[in-house]
Protein backbone atom coordinates (compact mmCIF):
# COMPACT_ATOMS: atom_id res chain seq x y z
CA UNK A 1 0.00 0.00 0.00
CA UNK A 2 1.30 3.41 -0.94
CA UNK A 3 0.08 6.47 0.98
CA UNK A 4 1.57 9.84 0.13
CA UNK A 5 -1.01 12.56 0.69
CA UNK A 6 -3.20 12.65 3.79
CA UNK A 7 -5.94 15.03 4.85
CA UNK A 8 -6.90 15.22 8.52
CA UNK A 9 -10.16 16.97 9.29
CA UNK A 10 -10.55 18.56 12.71
CA UNK A 11 -7.76 20.60 14.31
CA UNK A 12 -8.64 19.75 17.91
CA UNK A 13 -6.40 17.65 20.18
CA UNK A 14 -6.92 14.38 18.32
CA UNK A 15 -6.85 15.78 14.79
CA UNK A 16 -3.68 17.78 15.47
CA UNK A 17 -1.99 14.75 17.02
CA UNK A 18 -2.97 12.53 14.09
CA UNK A 19 -1.75 15.12 11.57
CA UNK A 20 1.54 15.45 13.47
CA UNK A 21 2.05 11.70 13.56
CA UNK A 22 1.38 11.20 9.83
CA UNK A 23 3.79 14.03 9.02
CA UNK A 24 6.45 12.45 11.23
CA UNK A 25 5.77 9.17 9.41
CA UNK A 26 6.97 10.87 6.20
CA UNK A 27 3.70 11.81 4.52
CA UNK A 28 2.49 15.09 3.08
CA UNK A 29 -0.37 16.17 5.34
CA UNK A 30 -3.08 18.82 5.11
CA UNK A 31 -4.90 19.73 8.31
CA UNK A 32 -8.41 21.03 7.73
CA UNK A 33 -10.83 22.80 10.07
CA UNK A 34 -13.79 25.13 9.69
CA UNK A 35 -12.10 27.59 12.06
CA UNK A 36 -9.03 29.34 10.68
CA UNK A 37 -8.09 30.48 14.19
CA UNK A 38 -8.10 26.86 15.38
CA UNK A 39 -6.07 25.79 12.37
CA UNK A 40 -3.40 28.42 12.93
CA UNK A 41 -3.20 27.55 16.64
CA UNK A 42 -2.88 23.82 15.86
CA UNK A 43 -0.15 24.47 13.30
CA UNK A 44 1.74 26.72 15.69
CA UNK A 45 1.46 24.13 18.50
CA UNK A 46 2.77 21.35 16.24
CA UNK A 47 5.67 23.54 15.07
CA UNK A 48 6.49 24.36 18.71
CA UNK A 49 6.43 20.68 19.57
CA UNK A 50 8.91 19.88 16.77
CA UNK A 51 11.14 22.82 17.74
CA UNK A 52 11.26 21.52 21.32
CA UNK A 53 12.17 18.03 20.08
CA UNK A 54 14.98 19.53 18.00
CA UNK A 55 16.21 21.55 21.02
CA UNK A 56 16.27 18.37 23.12
CA UNK A 57 18.18 16.54 20.44
CA UNK A 58 15.35 14.10 19.77
CA UNK A 59 14.76 15.30 16.22
CA UNK A 60 17.49 16.15 13.70
CA UNK A 61 15.60 19.02 12.09
CA UNK A 62 12.07 20.33 11.82
CA UNK A 63 12.17 22.16 8.49
CA UNK A 64 11.28 19.21 6.26
CA UNK A 65 8.43 18.30 8.62
CA UNK A 66 7.10 21.86 8.61
CA UNK A 67 7.31 21.90 4.82
CA UNK A 68 5.17 18.73 4.58
CA UNK A 69 2.38 19.92 6.89
CA UNK A 70 -0.06 22.54 5.64
CA UNK A 71 -3.43 23.92 6.67
CA UNK A 72 -6.43 24.50 4.45
CA UNK A 73 -10.17 24.89 4.26
CA UNK A 74 -12.02 21.80 3.07
CA UNK A 75 -13.08 23.46 -0.17
CA UNK A 76 -9.48 24.40 -1.06
CA UNK A 77 -7.99 20.99 -0.26
CA UNK A 78 -6.34 18.92 -2.96
CA UNK A 79 -9.01 16.31 -3.84
CA UNK A 80 -6.46 13.69 -4.87
CA UNK A 81 -5.50 12.70 -1.29
CA UNK A 82 -4.92 8.98 -0.68
CA UNK A 83 -6.52 9.02 2.76
CA UNK A 84 -8.81 11.39 4.65
CA UNK A 85 -9.08 10.95 8.42
CA UNK A 86 -12.01 12.62 10.13
CA UNK A 87 -11.46 13.70 13.75
CA UNK A 88 -14.26 16.20 14.32
CA UNK A 89 -16.82 16.49 17.15
CA UNK A 90 -18.53 13.24 18.26
CA UNK A 91 -21.91 13.98 16.70
CA UNK A 92 -23.27 11.39 14.31
CA UNK A 93 -25.36 13.73 12.16
CA UNK A 94 -22.49 16.19 11.75
CA UNK A 95 -20.12 13.35 10.86
CA UNK A 96 -22.57 11.93 8.32
CA UNK A 97 -22.94 15.36 6.73
CA UNK A 98 -19.16 15.65 6.50
CA UNK A 99 -18.77 12.20 4.94
CA UNK A 100 -21.41 13.08 2.34
CA UNK A 101 -19.30 16.13 1.38
CA UNK A 102 -16.04 14.16 1.40
CA UNK A 103 -17.55 11.54 -0.88
CA UNK A 104 -18.45 14.22 -3.42
CA UNK A 105 -15.18 16.18 -3.10
CA UNK A 106 -12.47 13.54 -3.16
CA UNK A 107 -11.15 11.35 -5.95
CA UNK A 108 -12.60 7.85 -6.42
CA UNK A 109 -9.44 6.22 -5.02
CA UNK A 110 -9.46 8.22 -1.74
CA UNK A 111 -9.89 6.14 1.42
CA UNK A 112 -12.14 7.75 4.05
CA UNK A 113 -11.60 7.02 7.75
CA UNK A 114 -13.25 8.09 10.97
CA UNK A 115 -11.45 8.48 14.29
CA UNK A 116 -14.76 8.04 16.12
CA UNK A 117 -14.64 6.34 19.50
CA UNK A 118 -18.37 5.83 19.79
CA UNK A 119 -20.30 5.65 16.53
CA UNK A 120 -20.66 2.60 14.30
CA UNK A 121 -18.84 2.88 11.00
CA UNK A 122 -21.97 1.33 9.44
CA UNK A 123 -24.01 4.42 10.34
CA UNK A 124 -21.48 6.76 8.77
CA UNK A 125 -21.43 4.59 5.65
CA UNK A 126 -25.12 5.40 5.13
CA UNK A 127 -24.04 8.85 3.92
CA UNK A 128 -21.81 7.47 1.17
CA UNK A 129 -22.31 6.41 -2.42
CA UNK A 130 -22.18 2.64 -3.07
CA UNK A 131 -18.78 2.89 -4.77
CA UNK A 132 -17.22 4.66 -1.74
CA UNK A 133 -18.59 2.36 0.97
CA UNK A 134 -15.83 -0.28 0.58
CA UNK A 135 -13.30 2.54 1.13
CA UNK A 136 -14.70 3.69 4.49
CA UNK A 137 -13.26 2.33 7.74
CA UNK A 138 -12.51 3.36 11.30
CA UNK A 139 -8.99 4.40 12.33
CA UNK A 140 -9.22 5.00 16.06
CA UNK A 141 -6.11 6.70 17.44
CA UNK A 142 -5.42 7.21 21.14
CA UNK A 143 -4.42 10.44 22.82
CA UNK A 144 -1.69 11.65 22.50
CA UNK A 145 -1.59 10.24 18.99
CA UNK A 146 2.14 10.92 18.56
CA UNK A 147 2.95 8.82 21.64
CA UNK A 148 0.24 6.16 22.06
CA UNK A 149 1.05 3.30 19.71
CA UNK A 150 -2.37 1.79 19.19
CA UNK A 151 -4.57 2.34 16.15
CA UNK A 152 -7.79 0.33 16.09
CA UNK A 153 -8.43 -0.55 12.44
CA UNK A 154 -12.19 -0.98 12.28
CA UNK A 155 -13.85 -2.89 9.49
CA UNK A 156 -17.37 -1.70 8.76
CA UNK A 157 -19.90 -4.09 7.18
CA UNK A 158 -19.09 -2.82 3.67
CA UNK A 159 -15.36 -2.14 4.13
CA UNK A 160 -13.05 -3.96 1.76
CA UNK A 161 -11.31 -6.55 3.93
CA UNK A 162 -8.08 -6.32 1.91
CA UNK A 163 -7.98 -2.57 2.58
CA UNK A 164 -8.10 -3.21 6.35
CA UNK A 165 -5.27 -5.72 6.13
CA UNK A 166 -3.20 -3.39 3.94
CA UNK A 167 -3.62 -0.51 6.40
CA UNK A 168 -2.86 -2.84 9.31
CA UNK A 169 0.45 -3.74 7.67
CA UNK A 170 1.13 -0.12 6.77
CA UNK A 171 0.80 1.01 10.40
CA UNK A 172 2.67 -2.03 11.68
CA UNK A 173 5.66 -1.04 9.55
CA UNK A 174 5.63 2.53 10.92
CA UNK A 175 5.99 2.54 14.69
CA UNK A 176 2.27 1.96 15.39
CA UNK A 177 0.62 -1.09 16.92
CA UNK A 178 -2.55 -1.69 14.92
CA UNK A 179 -5.37 -3.92 16.17
CA UNK A 180 -7.94 -5.15 13.72
CA UNK A 181 -11.51 -5.22 14.97
CA UNK A 182 -15.12 -5.45 13.96
CA UNK A 183 -17.50 -2.50 13.93
CA UNK A 184 -18.95 -3.07 17.39
CA UNK A 185 -19.73 -0.64 20.25
CA UNK A 186 -16.61 0.59 22.04
CA UNK A 187 -14.50 -1.42 19.55
CA UNK A 188 -11.84 -3.15 21.71
CA UNK A 189 -10.39 -0.70 24.21
CA UNK A 190 -13.45 1.29 25.23
CA UNK A 191 -15.30 -1.96 25.76
CA UNK A 192 -12.72 -4.13 27.55
CA UNK A 193 -11.52 -1.25 29.75
CA UNK A 194 -14.99 -0.52 31.19
CA UNK A 195 -14.52 -2.89 34.10
CA UNK A 196 -11.23 -1.32 35.13
CA UNK A 197 -13.53 1.42 36.43
CA UNK A 198 -16.79 -0.45 37.05
CA UNK A 199 -15.43 -3.18 39.29
CA UNK A 200 -13.41 -0.97 41.66
CA UNK A 201 -16.51 1.23 42.00
CA UNK A 202 -18.43 -1.84 43.15
CA UNK A 203 -15.65 -2.83 45.55
CA UNK A 204 -15.73 0.54 47.34
CA UNK A 205 -19.51 1.02 47.04
CA UNK A 206 -21.55 4.19 47.27
CA UNK A 207 -20.03 5.58 50.45
CA UNK A 208 -16.38 5.34 49.49
CA UNK A 209 -14.08 7.45 51.61
CA UNK A 210 -10.72 8.73 50.43
CA UNK A 211 -8.67 6.10 52.25
CA UNK A 212 -10.58 3.27 50.52
CA UNK A 213 -10.13 4.92 47.12
CA UNK A 214 -6.41 5.34 47.77
CA UNK A 215 -6.13 1.72 48.85
CA UNK A 216 -7.77 0.43 45.65
CA UNK A 217 -5.64 2.75 43.48
CA UNK A 218 -2.53 1.61 45.30
CA UNK A 219 -3.30 -2.14 44.95
CA UNK A 220 -4.01 -1.82 41.23
CA UNK A 221 -0.80 0.14 40.69
CA UNK A 222 1.43 -1.94 42.96
CA UNK A 223 0.05 -5.41 42.33
CA UNK A 224 -1.69 -5.01 38.98
CA UNK A 225 1.14 -2.98 37.46
CA UNK A 226 -1.25 -0.37 36.05
CA UNK A 227 0.32 3.07 35.60
CA UNK A 228 -2.58 4.73 37.45
CA UNK A 229 -5.33 3.45 39.72
CA UNK A 230 -8.92 3.63 38.46
CA UNK A 231 -10.02 6.55 40.64
CA UNK A 232 -7.03 8.75 39.92
CA UNK A 233 -7.39 7.88 36.23
CA UNK A 234 -11.11 8.73 36.16
CA UNK A 235 -10.25 12.06 37.81
CA UNK A 236 -7.67 12.70 35.06
CA UNK A 237 -9.91 11.64 32.14
CA UNK A 238 -12.92 13.47 33.57
CA UNK A 239 -15.61 11.59 35.50
CA UNK A 240 -18.23 13.11 33.16
CA UNK A 241 -16.35 11.85 30.08
CA UNK A 242 -15.86 8.39 31.56
CA UNK A 243 -19.51 8.20 32.67
CA UNK A 244 -20.67 9.25 29.21
CA UNK A 245 -18.58 6.51 27.51
CA UNK A 246 -19.90 3.95 30.02
CA UNK A 247 -23.51 4.97 29.34
CA UNK A 248 -22.93 4.92 25.60
CA UNK A 249 -21.45 1.38 25.65
CA UNK A 250 -24.16 0.20 28.07
CA UNK A 251 -26.96 1.53 25.81
CA UNK A 252 -25.30 0.21 22.66
CA UNK A 253 -25.23 -3.30 24.17
CA UNK A 254 -28.91 -3.14 25.15
CA UNK A 255 -28.16 -2.29 28.80
CA UNK A 256 -26.01 -5.38 29.26
CA UNK A 257 -25.39 -5.73 33.05
CA UNK A 258 -21.60 -5.95 32.59
CA UNK A 259 -21.57 -2.31 31.49
CA UNK A 260 -24.08 -0.87 33.95
CA UNK A 261 -22.85 2.53 35.17
CA UNK A 262 -22.32 2.79 38.92
CA UNK A 263 -24.59 5.20 40.87
CA UNK A 264 -21.51 6.94 42.32
CA UNK A 265 -20.46 8.04 38.81
CA UNK A 266 -23.81 9.75 38.24
CA UNK A 267 -23.79 11.27 41.72
CA UNK A 268 -20.38 12.87 41.15
CA UNK A 269 -21.39 14.16 37.72
CA UNK A 270 -24.61 15.63 39.17
CA UNK A 271 -22.52 17.36 41.83
CA UNK A 272 -20.20 18.67 39.08
CA UNK A 273 -17.30 16.79 40.60
CA UNK A 274 -15.66 16.00 37.27
CA UNK A 275 -12.15 15.30 38.55
CA UNK A 276 -8.98 17.33 38.12
CA UNK A 277 -10.53 19.81 35.71
CA UNK A 278 -13.08 20.94 38.35
CA UNK A 279 -10.60 20.43 41.22
CA UNK A 280 -12.92 17.89 42.83
CA UNK A 281 -13.71 14.36 41.79
CA UNK A 282 -12.99 11.21 43.72
CA UNK A 283 -10.16 13.26 45.23
CA UNK A 284 -9.78 16.97 45.92
CA UNK A 285 -7.11 19.02 44.13
CA UNK A 286 -5.77 22.41 45.23
CA UNK B 1 -2.72 -26.90 47.59
CA UNK B 2 0.45 -26.57 49.64
CA UNK B 3 0.71 -26.08 53.38
CA UNK B 4 3.62 -24.42 55.16
CA UNK B 5 3.69 -24.95 58.94
CA UNK B 6 5.92 -23.08 61.38
CA UNK B 7 5.56 -22.57 65.14
CA UNK B 8 1.80 -22.62 65.71
CA UNK B 9 1.02 -21.15 62.29
CA UNK B 10 -0.19 -22.74 59.08
CA UNK B 11 -0.02 -21.04 55.72
CA UNK B 12 -2.17 -22.59 52.99
CA UNK B 13 -1.28 -21.82 49.35
CA UNK B 14 -2.86 -22.66 46.03
CA UNK B 15 -6.25 -23.31 44.55
CA UNK B 16 -8.83 -25.49 46.29
CA UNK B 17 -12.59 -25.77 46.32
CA UNK B 18 -14.39 -24.05 49.16
CA UNK B 19 -14.91 -27.43 50.79
CA UNK B 20 -11.22 -28.30 50.47
CA UNK B 21 -10.32 -24.97 52.08
CA UNK B 22 -12.81 -25.63 54.89
CA UNK B 23 -11.33 -29.09 55.42
CA UNK B 24 -7.87 -27.56 56.02
CA UNK B 25 -9.37 -25.26 58.65
CA UNK B 26 -11.32 -28.08 60.30
CA UNK B 27 -8.26 -30.34 60.39
CA UNK B 28 -6.09 -27.71 62.11
CA UNK B 29 -8.15 -26.29 64.97
CA UNK B 30 -5.05 -25.70 67.13
CA UNK B 31 -3.21 -23.75 64.42
CA UNK B 32 -3.42 -20.10 63.51
CA UNK B 33 -4.24 -20.34 59.80
CA UNK B 34 -3.77 -17.82 57.00
CA UNK B 35 -4.84 -19.05 53.56
CA UNK B 36 -5.13 -18.13 49.92
CA UNK B 37 -8.75 -17.21 49.31
CA UNK B 38 -8.25 -15.45 45.96
CA UNK B 39 -11.44 -16.92 44.49
CA UNK B 40 -13.74 -16.59 47.49
CA UNK B 41 -15.10 -14.15 50.06
CA UNK B 42 -12.84 -14.31 53.13
CA UNK B 43 -15.65 -12.95 55.28
CA UNK B 44 -17.61 -16.18 54.81
CA UNK B 45 -14.64 -18.13 56.15
CA UNK B 46 -13.94 -15.67 59.00
CA UNK B 47 -17.54 -16.09 60.13
CA UNK B 48 -17.19 -19.86 60.18
CA UNK B 49 -13.67 -20.44 61.53
CA UNK B 50 -12.08 -18.72 64.50
CA UNK B 51 -8.66 -20.25 63.70
CA UNK B 52 -8.52 -18.30 60.40
CA UNK B 53 -6.47 -15.20 61.26
CA UNK B 54 -6.16 -13.82 57.77
CA UNK B 55 -6.23 -14.44 54.05
CA UNK B 56 -4.35 -13.48 50.93
CA UNK B 57 -4.70 -13.48 47.14
CA UNK B 58 -1.74 -15.07 45.39
CA UNK B 59 -3.38 -17.00 42.54
CA UNK B 60 -3.31 -14.04 40.17
CA UNK B 61 0.09 -12.64 41.09
CA UNK B 62 2.86 -12.56 38.50
CA UNK B 63 6.59 -13.18 38.81
CA UNK B 64 6.91 -10.11 41.06
CA UNK B 65 4.87 -12.10 43.64
CA UNK B 66 3.10 -9.04 45.03
CA UNK B 67 0.00 -10.12 46.92
CA UNK B 68 -2.87 -8.59 48.89
CA UNK B 69 -2.98 -9.76 52.50
CA UNK B 70 -5.84 -9.14 54.90
CA UNK B 71 -5.62 -9.85 58.62
CA UNK B 72 -8.46 -10.33 61.02
CA UNK B 73 -5.75 -10.47 63.68
CA UNK B 74 -2.39 -9.11 62.55
CA UNK B 75 0.57 -11.50 62.89
CA UNK B 76 3.99 -10.06 62.02
CA UNK B 77 5.47 -13.57 61.97
CA UNK B 78 3.20 -14.48 59.09
CA UNK B 79 4.20 -11.40 57.12
CA UNK B 80 7.86 -12.25 57.74
CA UNK B 81 7.29 -15.82 56.55
CA UNK B 82 5.53 -14.65 53.38
CA UNK B 83 8.50 -12.39 52.65
CA UNK B 84 10.90 -15.27 53.34
CA UNK B 85 8.96 -17.31 50.80
CA UNK B 86 9.56 -14.63 48.18
CA UNK B 87 6.24 -12.79 48.35
CA UNK B 88 5.83 -9.03 48.62
CA UNK B 89 2.72 -8.67 50.77
CA UNK B 90 0.62 -5.53 50.60
CA UNK B 91 -1.67 -5.33 53.61
CA UNK B 92 -5.21 -4.24 52.76
CA UNK B 93 -8.13 -3.19 54.92
CA UNK B 94 -10.81 -3.77 52.27
CA UNK B 95 -12.14 -7.28 52.34
CA UNK B 96 -14.20 -8.20 49.34
CA UNK B 97 -14.99 -11.40 47.45
CA UNK B 98 -11.93 -11.81 45.23
CA UNK B 99 -10.02 -9.04 47.04
CA UNK B 100 -9.21 -5.99 44.84
CA UNK B 101 -6.84 -7.07 42.06
CA UNK B 102 -8.29 -10.53 41.29
CA UNK B 103 -11.84 -9.18 41.27
CA UNK B 104 -10.95 -6.36 38.89
CA UNK B 105 -8.75 -8.41 36.60
CA UNK B 106 -11.24 -11.28 36.17
CA UNK B 107 -13.82 -8.81 34.93
CA UNK B 108 -11.36 -7.39 32.38
CA UNK B 109 -10.45 -10.95 31.34
CA UNK B 110 -14.12 -11.91 31.09
CA UNK B 111 -14.93 -8.97 28.82
CA UNK B 112 -11.97 -9.79 26.59
CA UNK B 113 -13.32 -13.35 26.25
CA UNK B 114 -16.80 -12.05 25.39
CA UNK B 115 -15.26 -9.82 22.70
CA UNK B 116 -13.37 -12.84 21.34
CA UNK B 117 -16.51 -15.01 21.53
CA UNK B 118 -18.45 -12.39 19.52
CA UNK B 119 -15.70 -12.16 16.90
CA UNK B 120 -14.91 -8.51 17.63
CA UNK B 121 -11.17 -9.22 17.38
CA UNK B 122 -8.62 -11.98 17.83
CA UNK B 123 -6.64 -12.72 21.01
CA UNK B 124 -3.48 -11.00 19.80
CA UNK B 125 -5.34 -7.89 18.65
CA UNK B 126 -7.16 -7.63 21.99
CA UNK B 127 -3.93 -8.06 23.95
CA UNK B 128 -2.20 -5.50 21.77
CA UNK B 129 -5.08 -3.01 22.00
CA UNK B 130 -5.08 -3.04 25.80
CA UNK B 131 -1.29 -2.87 26.09
CA UNK B 132 -0.77 -0.08 23.59
CA UNK B 133 -4.08 1.81 23.81
CA UNK B 134 -4.33 2.15 27.57
CA UNK B 135 -0.86 1.02 28.66
CA UNK B 136 -1.97 -2.15 30.50
CA UNK B 137 1.14 -4.03 31.61
CA UNK B 138 -0.24 -7.22 30.04
CA UNK B 139 -3.01 -8.12 27.65
CA UNK B 140 -6.10 -9.82 29.14
CA UNK B 141 -5.24 -13.18 27.58
CA UNK B 142 -1.68 -12.98 28.90
CA UNK B 143 -3.14 -12.49 32.38
CA UNK B 144 -5.57 -15.36 32.06
CA UNK B 145 -3.20 -17.91 30.53
CA UNK B 146 -3.14 -20.95 32.82
CA UNK B 147 -5.54 -19.28 35.27
CA UNK B 148 -8.86 -20.02 33.53
CA UNK B 149 -10.03 -22.20 36.43
CA UNK B 150 -9.40 -19.40 38.94
CA UNK B 151 -11.12 -16.84 36.69
CA UNK B 152 -14.22 -19.01 36.26
CA UNK B 153 -14.36 -19.94 39.95
CA UNK B 154 -14.18 -16.31 41.08
CA UNK B 155 -16.79 -15.19 38.55
CA UNK B 156 -19.13 -17.99 39.68
CA UNK B 157 -18.57 -17.04 43.31
CA UNK B 158 -19.31 -13.36 42.59
CA UNK B 159 -22.44 -14.34 40.65
CA UNK B 160 -23.66 -16.60 43.47
CA UNK B 161 -23.03 -13.99 46.14
CA UNK B 162 -24.42 -10.94 44.32
CA UNK B 163 -26.93 -12.53 41.90
CA UNK B 164 -25.75 -9.78 39.53
CA UNK B 165 -25.60 -10.95 35.91
CA UNK B 166 -22.55 -8.76 35.30
CA UNK B 167 -20.56 -11.73 36.63
CA UNK B 168 -21.84 -14.32 34.15
CA UNK B 169 -18.74 -15.88 32.60
CA UNK B 170 -18.03 -16.06 28.88
CA UNK B 171 -18.37 -19.55 27.40
CA UNK B 172 -14.73 -19.35 26.33
CA UNK B 173 -13.39 -19.30 29.90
Amino acid sequence: MKLEKIVVIGAGTMGSGIAQWFTQAGLRVTLVDSSETQLRKALSDIHDSWDKLVARGKLAGAESLKERLSISSLEATDPSADLVVEAIIENLEIKKGLFRKLDALFAPHTILASNTSSFPIAQMAEALSPSRKPKLLGLHFFNPATIMKLVEVIKGPDTDEALCHDLYRWFDERDKKPALCKDSPGFIVNRVARNFYGEPLRIVGNDANESLLREVDSVLREIGGFKMGPFELMDLIGIDVNYSVTCSVWEAYGREPRFTPHPLQKKLVDEKRFGRKSKRGFYTYD
Amino acid sequence: MTNVSFENYLLNFGFGTKEEKREILRANPEKIVVMDLSCYDPQDFYAEFTNLAGSFAALFCDEAKKIEVHFRERHDDILKKLIELGFKPLEVSIISCGFIFPRTIVQIINEAHFALEEGVAGREDINRAMRFGVNYPKGPFEWSAGRELFVRTLLEELLTKTQDKRYVASNLI
